[in-house]
């Protein structure tokens, strides 16, 4: 299982096609912010996004986005607030604020939030 | 798909132009980019009353697009204004014969538009970072900053600029109605004083009413509104008790992109390039555009390119905004063609009943719930029909000259139109363009903004109604 912190450390780049990000860690989502869509229904039966789970990454589809890399541009970016696997949820300290930037040949960068950049949890 | 959609664009920009051309090239010697001196009135010629069809349909849909059918419309809108306007113009040209309309619309359209894109490009490429704790007093003295800004940048420019620092500032404290309230006094009444203000008052600019005459008689109205509202903001931010952590602030402002802050006195200077405001300026008719629109879209180009990356990744900066305000707008310019003849002929008729409350409220009102820009030109042009009627001759919105003669004898009418079209744009959501544009960056940065219908019933109609009610008992009632 790879952690946010890891992959922050090591830059590691996540992937996106089409609707779907494919994220190199496993984490608990509590918000994602695309463009101005606030999701924070991760159940089966949310209609802005599924979450999938595999051993050493995370898949997220955009099920009312067609296509990712031309609904987010060039110098905005997809918000997300997580917790890594097995750390205390409720401790707002192990709240993670992590931005992803939609790159050239599917590549995302995974950042963490920069100062700059507006994120109100 | 966003190719075609520029082309469809460009095809219609095409339409609107050389279908005008016929006329203005028989009239260019004495005619210039803004219809200022002598045309051939298209007396006898009104459209058909269904042929402000297109105009309702496209501001109903526009207000009703983004909350009910918000896919479809951020997918289609461009089309839709596009056809809408196309049906207009089609009209002008193989029913009504009228070329002259259409290029003075196309011309305004222009310089619309390029006022606009160089305000928010050129202030996309700023950043402000307040690194102090935020208190009602500071946030008071910030708005109040940010109104009078506004005049100078244009409420866009200002509320581009200023609710990130805002939100930073309060990011421990942020409730919803910080940023409603920057809403209400940056990104509306507080650019009440100049055409730069907000979008109306430069469309009147554009139609002749002289620069300083805005802000020469609406101060003493543009004061106690806005100290009324700062007033309630104050009493909100004094209840809100959140309890939060406490940071160190550095009591730091930076600011960042000191060059754009160049590009925008650029634009300020620009606005009064005209051949109409400066003798010896030349024109460029029979182009629908002039030295100031050249000016202007160079600094959209130059304020881009050599904007710092880091500024633009900080504020996120995306042209979707603006691109959304060239699709409606040239569908509004276009379909509103019929309703602004139309309503001057029907005030002419019902000039005696009209007086200043009635145009205050019905600008107001209409403002609120439709864009305050068509709007404001609507009463304008009861306004002068009215002022027609009561002189007993005929004098039309798309002439210069008329609505010069207009604001020189008639005052009342055209300060109740002004103020109220800026004041009641912060009813709602839609009612002015940086109302959504501050909305969808505060939702971007996480938060929770209350819905359509929550802004007013919450917000808007029970601290702004009351208001604008005491600014009509004051300035409005039982006048003209």
């Amino acid at each position: 299982m790879n952690t946010i912190e890891n992959a922050l450390n090591k830059n590691l780049n996540g992937l996106c096609y089409g609707n779907r990000i494919i994220l190199p860690f496993n984490c608990t989502f509590l918000k994602v912010i695309i463009e101005d869509d606030i999701i924070t229904d991760f159940s089966p039966a949310s209609k802005g996004i599924y979450v999938r789970e595999k051993d050493d990454f995370t898949e997220l589809y955009f099920l009312e986005i067609n296509n990712v890399k031309e609904t987010v541009s060039k110098y905005e970016n997809i918000k997300l607030v997580a917790v890594e696997k097995g750390d205390n949820l409720f401790d707002l300290k192990n709240h993670k604020k992590i931005a992803l930037y939609i790159e050239e040949k599917h590549n995302v960068k995974i950042e963490k939030t920069e100062d700059d950049i507006l994120f109100i949890e | 798909m966003l190719k075609k959609l520029k082309y469809s664009f460009i095809a219609f920009a095409i339409l609107l132009f050389f279908g005008s051309m016929k006329l203005f090239a028989a009239a260019a010697a004495v005619s210039d980019t803004l219809g200022t001196t002598a045309k051939p009135e298209h007396a006898g010629t009104l459209p058909e009353v269904y042929m402000v069809l297109p105009f309702v349909i496209l501001l109903l849909m526009i207000a009703t697009g983004p909350l009910f059918y918000k896919h479809f419309w951020e997918k289609h809108y461009p089309k839709v204004s596009i056809v809408l306007g196309v049906v207009v113009v089609v009209y002008y040209l193989a029913v009504l014969n009228d070329e002259h309309s259409l290029m003075h619309t196309f011309a305004e359209y222009i310089s619309f538009i390029a006022l606009l894109s160089s305000l928010f490009v050129a202030s996309g490429g700023i950043l402000i970072k307040v690194d102090k704790e935020s208190t009602p007093m500071l946030n008071v003295l910030f708005l109040l900053f940010g109104a009078v800004i506004a005049n100078v940048i244009g409420t866009t420019g200002a509320s581009m600029l200023l609710i990130r620092p805002f939100i930073k500032m309060n990011r421990e404290r942020l409730k919803p109605y910080h940023i409603i309230f920057f809403i209400f006094v940056i990104s509306n009444v507080g650019g009440a004083l100049t055409p730069i203000g907000d979008p109306p008052l430069f469309l009147g600019f554009l139609s002749g009413v002289p620069f300083f005459w805005v802000i020469d008689n609406v101060w003493f109205i543009w004061i106690p509104a806005l100290l009324m509202i700062l007033l309630v903001f104050y009493v909100f931010d004094k209840m809100n008790k959140t309890e939060y952590e406490k940071i160190e602030y550095s009591g730091k402002i930076q600011f960042k992109g000191f060059k754009n802050l160049g590009y925008l006195l650029i634009i300020i200077i620009s606005v009064f390039i005209d051949p109409a405001v400066i003798p010896g300026v030349p024109s460029l008719a029979p182009l629908p555009f002039g030295i100031r629109e050249i000016i202007m879209f160079a600094v959209v180009y130059f304020s881009y390119k050599g904007a710092d990356t880091e500024i633009l990744k900080a504020n996120e900066f995306d042209f979707e905004p603006i691109k959304e305000v060239a699709y409606l707008f040239i569908g509004i310019f276009a379909t509103m063609i019929p309703a602004l003849q139309l309503i001057a002929n029907e005030a002419h008729a019902l000039g005696h009943k009209l007086n200043a409350g009635v145009f205050y409220w019905a600008t107001g009102g209409l403002s609120a719930v439709l864009d305050n820009t068509p709007t404001y030109m609507n009463f304008l042009s009861a306004a002068i029909g009215k002022y027609s009627a009561d002189i007993g001759t005929t004098l039309t919105v798309t002439n210069k000259m008329h609505v010069m003669q207009f604001v020189a004898a008639d005052q009342i009418y055209l300060q109740a139109i002004s103020v109220a079209s800026v004041f009641f744009g912060a009813i709602t959501y839609i009612g002015n363009g940086p109302n959504f544009m501050v909305k969808s960056i505060s939702e971007r940065a996480g938060i929770q903004m209350p819905s359509f219908f929550a802004y007013m019933v919450k917000y808007s109609i029970v601290i702004l109604v009351p208001i604008y009610a005491v600014i009509w008992l004051l300035f409005f009632y039982g006048k003209g």
